[in-house]
């Protein structure tokens, strides 16, 4: 579980910028790290899910040339989130998955955004929602409930052969 | 929640902005190259494994679609070989039966166009069967021609069939004249199923190697004119009585597939309904 772990967090972020492109659909990419982190905030409560956050999100904005900081902050903002109400919401249900995932992303992209805009991020509200963050956070939503269907069901497939 | 998530989360606060501040005054140079000093190699590795991946894959998708394009493209070109074929069969069906079509409505005599539904052609009998017999009144020794010149006659009739003694048959004579000076003779088959033209020597000292040889009409049998062959090898006996002509058939029997049977009476002169190809 623990280099499961690790590599989902390290991978997960480094990876976004160069497999996640494969998965590119219509110019639009998911964004990986952000489910993982979802995803693992959800299993290992607050503290996790802020640790994996930060961590994802800076070797993803070393990975993509960025500003250092930026992803990491939202992340591990969108990862602390949702440890804590995690244990509340019934996130078994794809019904919830779904746009769960897709409310998670635009509100890390609306983070994300307003942290840039103190750095004079020059690129306008309305586009960078339309074009990039929208179509992303549904791309998320539905990769994510199927990542998670597909946990769950190694999960019940691991305990029928333990 | 605990204070130590949220402390957590303030000190992960603190650095992102410090980082971001420092990156804004540029001053965040050094750690932005330890960082990429862990990701550039692991990002150059997933990137070939990425490479490989997508290379291995679009290779496979390739293969599947060139294997699948090469099945499609065989199947296509099978079927239209086969409808080639049909079309190819159906265009000289076509032709053949258009000839045959206008020898039957020049000819000056009753006829009645047939099939040919069997071939004999070992070398003790050579004959056709034809899908003509006593119901369409044809009757023995009935001349059967093709666009090209004459097959033979009629030697049995059956109820739904007619046996057609073919010129090439060893049994099979026929009164025929040289086109060009009219000497006279008889077209006989031979065994090894070719045809020749037997005249006597005074008569026949003028033929020629490619000159044409058609019914006499002599006997009121084939009405006359009707091509039987041409002239392809002399066979000078010296001083016997008669010589021969070996003779190129005016009709390929192995490929004649319609016929036409001359049921009326047959003395008529039909040479004019056969031009001369040279």
């Amino acid at each position: 579980m623990r280099t499961f772990i690790i590599l989902a967090v390290f991978g997960g972020g480094i990876a976004h910028a160069t497999l996640g492109q494969a998965l590119r659909i219509a110019d639009v990419a998911p964004d990986i790290p952000l489910i993982v982190v979802v995803l693992l905030a959800l299993r290992r409560g607050p503290e996790f899910g802020c640790g994996a956050g930060f961590i994802a999100g800076l070797l993803q904005d070393a990975a993509s040339g960025g500003l250092l900081g930026v992803q990491a902050l939202t992340k591990a903002i969108i990862g602390f989130a949702i440890g804590a109400i995690g244990v509340r919401l019934r996130v078994s249900q794809p019904l919830v998955q779904v746009p769960g995932l897709v409310l998670l992303t635009i509100a890390e992209g609306l983070v994300r955004f307003t942290l840039l805009k103190l750095f004079r991020f020059p690129a306008p509200f309305g586009e960078l929602m339309t074009y990039v963050v929208l179509p992303q956070a549904l791309y998320n939503g539905f990769l994510g409930a199927a990542l998670v269907l597909a946990l769950a069901w190694a999960e019940s497939m691991r305990e029928r052969t333990s | 929640m605990k204070i130590r998530a949220l402390v957590l989360l303030g000190t992960v606060v603190a650095v992102c902005l410090l980082l971001l501040t420092l990156q804004m005054r540029g001053q965040t140079a050094g750690a932005s190259d330890v960082l990429a000093v862990l990701t550039t190699p692991v990002q150059s590795a997933l990137a070939r494994v990425n490479r490989a991946t997508v290379g291995v894959w679009s290779t496979y998708r390739e293969w599947k679609n060139v294997r699948a394009e090469n099945h499609r493209l065989r199947d296509e070109a099978q079927r239209l070989r086969v409808e080639a074929l049909r079309v190819t069969e159906t265009v000289e069906e076509n032709q053949r039966l258009r000839r045959l079509l206008a020898l039957k409505e020049s000819m000056p005599l009753a006829t009645l166009s047939g099939e040919i539904i069997a071939r004999e052609w070992g070398g003790w009998v050579r004959s056709l069967t034809v899908n003509r017999g006593r119901a369409d009144h044809v009757t023995r020794l009935t001349a059967v021609i093709a666009p090209d010149g004459l097959i033979g006659r009629v030697v049995d009739v059956r109820p739904g069939a007619s046996i057609v003694q073919v010129l090439t048959d060893p049994a099979s004579t026929v009164g025929a004249h040289v086109v060009r000076n009219r000497t006279q003779g008889i077209v006989e088959g031979d065994p090894r199923g070719t045809i020749r033209f037997k005249y006597m020597a005074r008569d026949g000292s003028g033929i020629q190697v490619g000159d044409l040889i058609v019914t006499s009409g002599a006997g009121g049998l084939f009405p006359r004119g009707i091509p039987v062959g041409r002239v392809r090898a002399i066979d000078d006996r010296g001083s016997a009585l008669f010589h021969y002509a070996h003779l190129a058939p005016a009709v390929d029997f192995a490929r004649i597939d319609e016929v036409l049977l001359i049921v009326g009476e047959g003395a008529h002169d039909v040479a004019a309904l056969f031009p001369d190809p040279t």
